[in-house]
């Protein structure tokens, strides 16, 4: 189904009255933009860019099995330890740490729709290097003790993705080349390694060390962006940035009956969308629309081209649950060859639908709670041009509009 | 981290302006280095020019994406709080928490700060609004001023 939102929209005199919200109650059901996408490398013959500037999503190829294999580099630092376990013995410590990742890795697996079964992942294998967290090397690996030159204060863990914006591209001699735009080539996580202020326990031991993050949330949630996840903006989602504090868990733990239970709708929606499996009937849903200013002439003349609101904050959010099931930044759209067209579009997939089920819409425009100062990562990853890549072909760049400036709104049902 | 961490977790803090910015592989890795002219140095001592350098980015047709690292563009100004790194680099603390972006407001000319991560806004679903916490949006002169503080409280702490 299609549907449009219209927004009426009168330039305001004070910040007060740029908030505001709207809602439209939708027929049928909405997915997530809390994903990670990369433009397509234009400057490239259409046999390796694939002949479009559209953005791709970043994911894994998963149509073998075992096609996510993951290592993680058993060398803990002990000055101070920062990885606390339950087990002191040298081989229960590795034990326990690595059934914290296996977890970590079935929470992601065990979510119902999705070709991220638990055979698209190779068995976790060891590795001992110390810096095994090369982002060259076509390894995925999990560091506990690789001091990073990328560690500022304040930064618990990260995970460094390299995907390919082309066909055919490797990331070390001998590994496979991209067969897709989008693909990761390699995923490494790392968490900080060597300072008494960030000490992470396994879930056995977190109750005697109250004072330490949960390694099993940390991993967890790296482990989304591993997959292609970018950060949401769902507090009590999995991939929200921030880690929950110290002797606290991210949502619930999991169990043999609901491997999947720490995440949210928002992080669920979010992995059906990246690795949509054909088979699936449940969530075929899908809500798409646009948010629109009442009078074209309000919207910003350069750069030309654009059509609706870029960008907002769009939620889906269920009415039978309460639940937000699918939030995405919006205001795009792009259909072969591209570039990208600043419409105001926005498009939920791979949701639930069902005789009784319905869905609120919420819009947000980039100027209240969230700004467009604030997405540049993500709103520059749509658009590329001669300015950002030398060379980039005229026809297929495109440049991110201003924010929409303040404005009250009025709300329209859709046709 | 609260204006006090950061503060304290800082070797520079300055107001600076985004001049060029450009990836390429190095340690294993992709990085981005961005210089900035400095506009005023509040914490440290910079000089006129400093190079900070972060995570990700993009060499050739390969994409290194880290998210929480934040991403300057030639022009953008920001009050950024470094922090050097075991290389020897300047990195930004907290990365997104210890860049406050800042904004000319095209009417008034006034200029205000917003901190980069106060971006990730909260939909409360009790209220079914956005909230966000972190500094919105505040006047330059006001966030200066709670920084001088914070770096006050800091030599008072230090013997």
């Amino acid at each position: 189904m299609t549907s449009r939102i219209f927004v009426g929209l009168r330039r305001t005199r004070t910040a007060a009255m740029a908030w505001f919200f709207l809602l439209l109650v939708l027929q049928q059901p909405a997915g997530s933009y809390t994903l990670g996408t990369t433009v397509p490398d234009m400057r490239q013959a259409a046999s390796r860019s694939g002949g479009t500037s559209c953005p791709q999503l970043t994911r894994f190829d998963v149509s073998a099995p075992g096609a996510v294999a993951l290592q993680w580099d058993t060398v803990l630092g002990n000055n101070p330890a920062t990885i606390l376990t339950a087990d002191q013995t040298p081989s229960g410590q590795l034990a326990e740490i690595e059934g914290v990742i296996q977890q970590a890795m079935g929470v992601w697996s065990g979510v119902s729709g999705t070709t991220l079964t638990p055979a698209a992942f190779a068995p976790l294998a060891r590795t001992s290097l110390s810096s095994g967290c090369n982002s060259s090397d076509g390894f995925d690996t999990i560091c506990f003790d690789q001091n990073d030159a990328a560690f500022a204060p304040g930064v618990l863990a990260f995970t460094r993705v390299v995907s390919a914006d082309a066909i055919g591209e490797q990331i070390a001699p001998g590994s496979p080349p991209s067969t897709f735009i989008g693909q990761i080539l390699d995923a490494d996580i790392l968490v900080r390694p060597g300072d008494s202020n960030s000490v992470f326990a396994t879930p056995a031991a977190l109750p005697s060390y109250p004072n330490s993050y949960d390694l099993e949330s940390i991993l967890t949630h790296e482990l989304g962006h591993v997959l292609g996840f970018d950060h949401s903006v769902v507090w009590s989602a999995m991939m929200f940035p921030f880690a929950p504090p110290p002797g606290q868990i991210t949502g619930v733990r999991p169990t043999p009956q609901s491997p999947d239970a720490p995440l949210s709708d928002d992080d669920r929606t979010g992995l059906r969308e990246l690795y949509p499996d054909s088979n699936d009937v449940v969530h075929v849903g899908s809500i798409h629309g646009r948010i629109l200013r009442a009078s074209p002439l309000e919207l910003p003349v350069s750069p030309p081209g654009v059509t609706g609101i870029f960008p907002a904050n769009v939620v889906a959010v269920d009415d039978a649950t309460g639940a937000i099931v699918a939030a995405t930044m919006a205001g795009w759209s792009c259909a072969d060859p591209g570039p990208p067209q600043f419409d105001g579009s926005y498009a939920f997939e791979r949701l639930p639908v069902g005789a009784t089920q319905s869905y609120q819409i919420y819009v947000e425009p980039l100027d209240g709670a969230v700004m467009l100062g604030n997405i540049l990562q993500t709103t520059t990853a749509i658009c590329r041009n001669a300015l950002s890549d030398p060379g980039w072909p005229l026809q297929f760049a495109c440049t991110v509009p201003p924010p929409a400036a303040p404005f009250s709104a009025r709300i329209r049902p859709g046709p | 981290m609260s204006l006090e961490q950061l503060t304290s977790a800082a070797d520079a803090i300055a107001q600076v302006e985004c001049v060029s910015a450009s990836a390429t592989w190095q340690d294993g890795a992709i990085w981005t280095r961005s210089t900035f002219r400095v506009v005023e140095t509040l914490k440290g001592d910079l000089g006129t020019e400093v190079t900070v350098r972060l995570p990700g980015g993009r060499v050739g047709p390969l994409t290194a994406t880290v998210d929480g690292a934040p991403r300057f563009f030639p022009g953008e100004e920001a009050i950024v709080f470094l922090a050097r790194t075991r290389s020897g680099d300047y990195s930004v603390a907290g990365w997104v928490e210890g860049t406050f972006r800042v904004e000319r407001d095209a009417r008034t000319g006034r200029r205000s700060v917003t901190q980069e991560s106060s971006a990730f806004a909260v939909f409360d679903l009790a209220t079914r609004q956005f909230r966000s916490a972190g500094i919105r949006r505040m006047p330059i002169e006001e966030f200066r001023a709670r920084v001088a503080a914070a770096m006050a409280r800091e030599k008072e702490r230090t013997p």
